[in-house]
């Protein structure tokens, strides 16, 4: 009891940063709980284990292959129901949406998602951002055992990220149905960019000058992993593909966050990129109509952002 | 092949949300409500299958007072019939809802459950693995491509930065669709007009036992917000959101 | 003067071709009368009268190419006298009558008819110049424009051809003809000047040759008539006939009223049977001269558009089938042949088509029953889509909540009163662009400080207003635009108000033509009408005189479909700006591109230019001119965006009316709350 499990979420070999940020924010909720932070690790690589070094043990249950979604929660429920942690924290990522759900209903543990913190009051609070982010709802979990669905960006990765050797046990994998075979995993083509489908674009405006400026705007995206998406002057004047016009006659786009650089914000650009669930907006006028749509702005030269930025991510 | 494609209304997101008096739920006087937009996905996925390989496509939803017209337009795009589901609380945590759902789809000899892999009123998790354990089949989510055949189906799952899983499972199952193949499809309101004066709702009351919710909301409010953008002062702070945000 | 045999050949040839026509003419009967029924004859002796008149007069064909309409004159003016020639040429075949020699009556019939053989014959080579030497851009299609194979082979040119040498042979050598006869007895007739000149230089020819001449120029000049009846099926030529009745079998309706879905469970067409009669009698009055598409904003922007590709295409395709068209047979979809999918939705719905032709027809009502079928097959673009959702649950097409119509009168330092709830004079019904876009804000606010400042009495609907549904109508969705008047009449009838205003022409037009069939009859008045009436009855006193070189801009739903161009104008008269006006104004004004619902859709693939960015060169090109004024918040937008888009932010301004009365009436500078 009091102890906090952290299942940690993989992709194609690597553990991903909700992990990390899970562990971060673990570390203090077990704290609070006067227990310890496990890490669950289904399936993964024996070197991951090094890497959960801010768990104080770490329990492995070995699959074949990727994630399962059958296997993966018959696995993760054999642990719980075993260990009885007080709060289960698995990712809000894809696979986690199937672990975390399966769980609740396997053993009929209150459930949170979408969560951005959970706390120890008198009682587990976990607090969820729903209604497209528009309103943040604080749920009473109980004393536990519960489950929360965190939201990546809900802690700090780097804090979560501490190398080591934490104790390890190992858990066999239950025998089962096997209604659900995994087949292979497919990686996404290098072909040109479809911006609907990005996480981060940096979008450039007419602040960028010259078709040889658009360069450093390629160079950011290329170190964020980002896309360049432009306003529609700079695709009419042929400096970018059309495939990367946002706007009304361009395409509409929702990614995690749009870097608005040199973009006015006038309401045909407005109304490609509103839904972005982030807006940093760039730029020399103060009054530029970008900054009320933003949910961040700063003014400045963005070619000195530029320069900072990629600094500050190499 | 039988496809259950369970629907939800859910707040136009578009609206300006309120908190009601108690300060836990959200004001429904005069706000608009519409078919959760992966719910759409999902049905445009159910009749992609029925128009490639046929299937009888069966939508669902919980009454609510104005789900009529939701349920007529899912006719009106081909969907082959349509369950009113009476007696139950349509705006329930989805754990309650899951086995409402499953109650009545249990019943149907459905072989296949296509459902929104999500809603913007997800406090307690998706509605596919509730329905999924209430049912007793497998569930897999963030689908977004399903392919049956016979007793089985290949089912497409999408993780991040492009990446996709691809599965084999056996039927029945519930799938929580993310995309359908293709945009769903427009139907005019001419023929969800004909559609209500001919075709004809099937009621049926909910089979789930009354339940309680697992967990109670303690508190709902607007996030914190400053009046438009928040102006930052150096490069280094938006690094710093980016890192927050978890994409650097 | 024939022989007897020539007689017998001539009276066989005559059954032959007789009967040939008569097929091809009753198959024309039949597929016209396959189309969908329309209500066109009404009053039939009045609707004959004024065509009559109409086309007497030329009036259609002078609205455009003034040049290329006075050879059509000459040529139709010729013709209409060659009837006459024509049945003066039978008797004298077939008897020994000839008017060379008669009497004066009969002289002024010569001396006409050898003066329209070379008004005709100088006309027919003007064209034929036209055609093959000029050839001219207009006459050509845009690269994606979906042709029939054999229009893109030079079907066109070749039916020009023919047509042409036929004209050219049958008045040619009816003139050449009576030269012959004039060189047979000897002497010219002074009544036949320009036939006389030939006379004189073939007198010396021996007299059997002369003889055979004449018969041969006879036998050119009716059997070429007699020939040529058959080909009117399949050639552009029939417009002759066809054209008058086209325009006398019109439509008789306000331009801005479309006609109603014909039948509910299949609405719009897909193939041609599907279209009303007139739309199929449309393929045959089209002569084929692109007046059309050079008027089109979407053809002149580069896309698949040609409202005369659609017209010629269908044409081709009966020629090609018209045997199985007349006994009913299977028919392939418009969509294969007349026109693409992407061009039906690159239409603007400006009018100017049907404005500008000549003969009466109305490739723009093909499209809307076009698009009406596609939105009830449900095929409808993903952007599209996404609109008439909105519009569904919103009542708007911005994607906003209906409950922020309002914002715009946020930071309005004066009240507006709710028309819903207070009785007001003026109802000012706003429409989507006028409340929620950002730009168009700024004109609204504007417009109601000077309301305002001038005490007139009005209110606006609020979070109750829906949009009017004009483009809803446009884009094919007759059954959602039913739903948003029905709402709105309601809406209306619980309100107390004497007029309603509007800024906006799409708007104005749906209230105004739309409605009252609906049961919503009002009286509806666009603000450019109300601010000159204001500034005439001195309650807005103009304190300053502004002196700008401006152009004005008439909108589509304003001026070509609702008439009003005098009022805004006179209002920036009043003002003292000076108007230059574009070369395009008034009726043949140039849309923005943004009707028909095409400021919801994305731009299509093949545009080369922007019709916006097309008409602000056509402003600039006046030299000189500071401001582009527009009466309309789609105009504001649209052309907004051409000036910046282009590069001519220094150059040239876009300014609505009010900018101009706001400051005229020296209106202080707006407080912001």
């Amino acid at each position: 009891m009091g102890d906090v499990h952290v299942v940690a979420d993989h992709l194609a070999g690597s553990l991903t940063d909700v992990t990390f940020e899970m562990l971060d924010q673990a570390r203090k909720l077990a704290g609070d709980l006067g227990g310890s932070v496990v890490a669950v690790l289904i399936g993964g690589t024996e070197a991951m284990v090094s890497e959960l070094g801010a768990a104080s043990r770490v329990i492995t249950v070995s699959a074949e292959g990727d994630f399962n979604p059958e296997i993966y929660s018959r696995a993760l429920r054999t642990v719980v129901e075993a260990r009885s942690p007080q709060v289960v924290m698995v990712g809000n990522t894809s696979a986690g949406m199937d672990l975390a759900g399966a769980l609740s209903a396997g053993l009929k543990l209150p459930m949170a998602a979408y969560c951005s913190r959970v706390e120890k009051g008198g009682t587990i609070t976990a607090t969820s951002q729903l209604y497209g982010g528009k309103m943040d709802v604080v749920t009473d979990l109980g004393n536990g055992p519960c489950v929360v669905a965190m939201l990546a960006g809900s802690g700090s990765a780097e804090a979560g990220r501490v190398s080591g050797s934490p104790s390890v046990e190992s858990v066999d994998l239950p025998a089962g149905a096997g209604k659900v075979r995994f087949k292979r995993l497919i990686q996404p083509e290098a072909a040109d960019v479809d911006i609907t489908t990005q996480e981060v674009l940096v979008a450039i405006g007419r602040g960028i000058g010259s078709k040889d400026d658009v360069e450093v705007a390629v160079e950011l995206a290329d170190a964020l992993g980002a896309a360049v998406a432009a306003s529609r002057p700079l695709v009419d004047a042929g400096w970018l593909p059309k495939s990367r016009q946002v706007g009304k006659s361009g395409v509409k786009v929702k990614p995690k966050v749009y870097l608005a650089l040199g973009i006015s914000g006038a309401p045909e650009h407005i109304e490609g990129m509103k839904s972005s669930a982030t807006i940093i907006a760039v730029n020399t006028d103060e009054n530029a109509p970008i900054f009320d749509v933003a949910h961040y702005g700063m003014v400045a030269d963005l070619f000195d952002v530029c320069e900072e930025l990629m600094e500050l991510v190499e | 092949m039988r496809i259950a494609v369970p629907l939800k209304l859910v707040p136009d997101l578009v609206e300006d949300l309120e908190v009601d008096a108690s300060g836990t739920s959200l004001d429904y006087e005069d706000l608009k409500v519409g078919l959760n937009e992966f719910d759409d996905h999902a049905l445009e996925e159910a009749l992609l299958i029925k128009e490639s390989s046929g299937a009888e496509v069966i939508v669902l939803a919980v009454d609510d007072g104005q789900v009529d017209k939701t349920l007529y337009t899912a006719v009106a795009k081909g969907a082959d019939k349509a369950v009113k589901i009476t007696g139950a609380d349509p705006r329930a945590d989805n754990q309650i809802l899951g086995a409402v759902f499953a109650g009545v789809i249990g019943q149907l000899g459905v072989d296949l459950v296509l459902t929104g892999v999500q809603s913007a009123a997800d406090r307690d998790g998706q509605l596919g693995p509730f329905m999924a354990a209430g049912l007793g089949w497998p569930s897999i989510s963030v689908v977004t491509e399903v392919k049956p055949s016979g007793t089985t189906a290949t089912v497409t799952k999408e993780y991040s930065g492009g990446i996709m899983g691809e599965f084999e499972v056996d039927l029945p199952v519930v799938l929580g669709i993310q995309a359908a193949r293709q945009p769903p499809r427009y139907v005019p309101v001419s023929k969800v007009k004909q559609v209500e004066q001919s075709a004809a709702l099937e009621t049926v009351p909910s089979a789930a036992a009354a339940q309680e919710s697992w967990s109670k909301v303690v508190r709902m409010a607007p996030p914190k917000k400053g009046a438009g953008a928040k102006m930052l002062s150096s490069a280094k702070e938006i690094a710093d959101i980016l890192k927050e945000k978890g994409v650097l | 003067m024939l022989t007897p045999v020539e007689r017998i050949l001539f009276l066989i040839l005559v059954l032959i071709c007789g009967t040939l026509a008569f097929q091809g003419f009753r198959r024309i009967f039949k597929i016209v009368r396959s189309g969908r029924p329309a209500q066109r004859t009404d009053r039939l002796v009045g609707r004959f009268l004024k065509a009559f008149w109409e086309v007497g007069l030329q009036k259609p064909i002078f609205r455009a190419r003034p040049l290329a309409s006075l050879f059509h004159a000459f040529i139709f003016y010729g013709f209409c006298f060659y009837a006459l020639v024509n049945v003066n040429d039978l008797a004298a075949g077939f008897s020994s009558w000839s008017a060379l020699n008669a009497g004066p009556v009969f002289q002024a019939f010569n001396l006409f008819s050898d003066l329209f053989s070379i008004l005709v014959l100088t006309g027919m080579l003007f064209f034929l110049y036209r055609r093959f030497v000029l050839k001219p851009r207009v006459l050509e299609f845009n690269p994606t424009v979906l042709l029939h194979p054999k229009v893109r082979s030079g079907g066109i040119k070749m039916d020009s051809l023919i047509v042409g040498s036929f004209i050219l042979l049958h008045v040619g050598s009816r003139w050449v003809g009576t030269a012959f006869e004039m060189a047979e007895i000897g002497h010219t007739n002074p009544w036949m000047p320009t036939a006389g000149l030939v006379a004189g230089m073939i007198e010396g020819l021996p007299h059997s040759t002369i003889e055979a001449c004449i018969h041969v120029c006879w036998w050119l000049a009716m059997g070429l008539i007699v020939v040529f009846v058959p080909y009117f099926p399949r050639s552009k030529h029939i417009h002759l006939l066809v054209a008058p009745l086209n325009l006398a079998l019109g439509r008789d309706e306000t331009r801005g009223r479309l006609d109603a879905v014909q039948d509910a469970s299949k609405p719009g067409a897909q193939t041609l049977s599907e279209l009303s009669w007139p739309l199929i009698l449309d393929a045959y009055a089209c002569i084929m001269c692109n007046r059309c598409h050079e008027v089109c904003p979407a053809h002149n922007s580069g896309t698949s558009l040609s409202p005369s590709a659609l017209e010629i295409n269908k044409r081709y395709y009966i020629n090609d089938h018209s045997k199985e068209l007349a006994a009913g047979g299977p028919q392939a979809g418009l969509l294969e042949y007349a026109i693409s999918e992407s061009a039906v939705w690159s239409c603007t719905t400006c009018y100017a088509c049907v404005r500008v032709c000549p003969v009466g027809n109305e490739p723009m009502m093909d499209i809307i029953e076009l698009r009406r079928n596609r939105v009830y097959e449900g095929t409808v673009s993903e952007e599209l889509t996404e609109v008439l959702k909105s519009l569904n649950d919103q009542g708007n097409s911005f994607g906003e909540s209906a409950r922020r119509r309002t914002h715009w009168t946020k930071s309005l330092d004066i009240e507006i009163k709710d028309a819903a709830r207070e009785p007001v004079r003026y109802l000012w019904y706003m429409g989507d662009y006028a409340s929620y876009h950002q730009d168009c804000q700024e004109v609204s606010r504007k417009v109601a400080r000077v309301l305002h400042a001038a005490g007139v009495d009005f209110g606006i609907l609020k979070k109750g207003e829906k949009s009017a549904g004009n483009d809803v109508r446009r884009v094919g969705e007759e059954g959602l635009f039913e739903v948003l008047a029905e709402e709105n009449i309601r809406t209306l009838e619980g309100c107390q108000f004497e007029e309603i205003l509007t800024t906006d022409p799409h708007t104005f037009n749906a209230l105004k033509n739309e409605y009252p069939q609906r049961g919503g009859r009002y009286k509806v008045k666009h603000y450019s009408q109300l601010l000159l009436e204001l500034i005439e009855n001195g309650q807005i006193p103009l304190r300053k005189k502004l002196s700008a070189r401006v152009t004005y801009h008439d909108p589509c739903y304003l001026g070509r479909y609702n008439g009003v161009y005098e009022a805004p104008r006179k209002v920036m008269e009043l003002c003292g700006v000076e108007l230059v006006e574009m070369p395009r104004n008034r009726e043949n004004s140039f849309c923005c591109g943004a009707g028909g619902g095409r400021i919801w859709m994305k731009e299509p693939e093949d545009m080369t230019e922007r019709p916006s960015e097309n008409r602000i060169r056509e402003a600039l090109g006046l030299g000189g001119v500071a401001y582009f004024t527009v009466a309309c918040p789609k105009d504001f937008n649209m052309y907004g965006d051409a000036v910046k888009n282009s590069g001519n932010e220094d150059k040239i301004a876009v300014r609505d009316i009010i900018d101009f009365v706001a400051e005229a009436m020296d209106l202080p500078e707006s407080k912001e709350v």
